[in-house]
């Protein structure tokens, strides 16, 4: 009886073991249209926890250049500090250690008229330390090691958005291409066919018998 | 005594841990937070593939201003064709769950209602995840009876199938925009060469068409 209840005991504490590490939560990476400024909040839960993620430019219609103008990113702690902050590029990773827990604020700026769509994705990452596990007598040193296993596979995750969402923008930049290439030849073929038909009734008008004396 | 604590313990446990379960439902620890603006709509959107599950939570953050008034706002959910998947109006608290059948731009827009339109705007939590973020853990723990370190380790197996799947589909897409690139490529050669031909072939029509003109003119 006193084992078979000590064996509940101990399986009520790795659940509640495995509830406190399925505290690290993380995102899809989701597209919002920026006009003027985006702004998104995360909570953090626990002061220290590594707030990873990235953001890519990925809708534009650059007609001349071939550099995007870029939009400004800031990060903002609860206390109203800027944690991070990137200006004019069109795609960045960051990562930066959340001095306190709260509601941080992940704005974006776009400094000019025409809408952008930027794709974003947001980590936060907890892995439990010393003090942490000397809080909780069954917290295992392999929770510890999971945890990090786990924080390692989630950056490689935030990887492949990040490049799934370049991977993006290059097809769009791809397709735009495309259709350059066929619409401005085809153009081009029918202005020369144009210009070449005008040049000759221009030449016929030129020798026509209404104007006398037009020995040209 | 000692055995009425020793029972005791096992349901305070569970207490917490139900406490720790339905802390999970809350949707501060998981969600993001938007800001609706009092007119027009506020669209999230995302490029999923098919066959992918996805499972999303969206929820009216009560404002600490007016406790008493909470405010209303329309959700609307439409597939890459258009198809609508999911549409609700007045309500603080929704959720939907569906699975990709095409492949494309899922967008997900949210407005607040014209009843309730207070000047400052509302913020909305939501809770989108797809995949892997989307699976039922405790479905598959209670199906399977595995807890603790093996069912943290079978959703790090989880994780990395589903960075292999990811991993081959961007491979696909790289290969289908190096053929486009590759078309595109050959394409500029070939048009290239042919307005040097077109270019080529009308001045000849032009010099024939006007030696023809002149002959007739009696000029030549």
């Amino acid at each position: 009886m006193e084992t078979g209840e000590r064996v509940t005991c101990s399986k009520i504490y790795m659940l509640l073991g495995l509830l406190f590490f399925s505290f690290v939560r993380n995102l899809s990476a989701l597209s919002v249209t920026v006009h003027n400024i985006e702004c998104v909040y995360e909570y953090v839960i626990y002061e220290g926890d590594t707030v990873s993620g990235n953001f890519v430019v990925v809708d534009h219609e650059i007609f001349w250049s071939s550099d995007h103008p870029g939009i400004d990113f800031t990060v903002t702690s609860p206390a109203g500090n800027t944690v991070h902050t990137s200006k004019g590029k069109s795609g960045d990773k960051f990562e930066f250690k959340a001095p306190r827990s709260g509601m941080y604020k992940f704005c974006f700026h776009n400094p000019y008229a025409t809408p952008e769509t930027v794709s974003f994705y947001i980590h936060v990452g907890h892995i439990p330390n010393e003090h942490d596990l000397a809080k909780d007598e069954h917290l295992d040193p392999i929770n510890v090691k999971i945890a990090e296993l786990r924080e390692a596979l989630e950056s490689v995750t935030a990887e492949q958005k990040y490049l799934k969402a370049r991977d993006t923008r290059h097809r769009h930049t791809n397709e735009s291409t495309q259709k350059r290439v066929i619409f401005y030849t085809i153009g081009e073929y029918i202005l020369l066919a144009l210009a070449s038909s005008l040049q000759v009734v221009y030449i016929r008008r030129l020798f026509s018998k209404t104007v006398a004396y037009n020995r040209v | 005594m000692a055995r009425g604590v020793a029972a005791r313990t096992p349901v305070v446990l569970w207490l917490v841990l139900i406490c720790c379960w339905t802390s999970h439902l809350l949707p501060i620890a998981q969600a993001v937070w938007l800001n609706l603006p009092s007119t027009g709509t506020k669209c999230v959107s995302e490029e999923i593939q098919t066959n992918v599950v996805v499972l999303a939570d969206y929820t009216v953050v009560n404002d600490d201003e007016h406790p008493h008034v909470i405010p209303t706002m329309s959700a609307r959910v439409t597939s890459p064709y258009g198809n609508n998947l999911h549409h609700q109006e007045n309500v603080t608290h929704g959720q939907f769950a569906f699975t990709t059948s095409e492949a494309g731009n899922y967008l997900a827009c949210f407005w607040v209602d014209s009843n309730h339109q207070v000047g400052e705007g509302l913020t909305v939590s939501l809770d989108w995840r797809i995949g892997i973020g989307a699976k039922d853990w405790e479905s598959v723990a209670r199906k399977e009876k595995i807890d603790g370190v093996e069912l943290e380790l079978r959703k790090l197996e989880g994780l990395v199938e589903a960075i292999h799947e990811n991993l081959n589909y961007l491979k696909d897409r790289e290969a289908e925009m190096r053929e486009v690139s590759e078309t595109t490529n050959a394409r500029v050669a070939w048009f290239s060469i042919m307005s040097l031909s077109v270019c080529i072939m009308v001045s000849i029509f032009q010099l024939w068409y006007l030696k023809r003109y002149f002959r007739k003119k009696k000029l030549i």
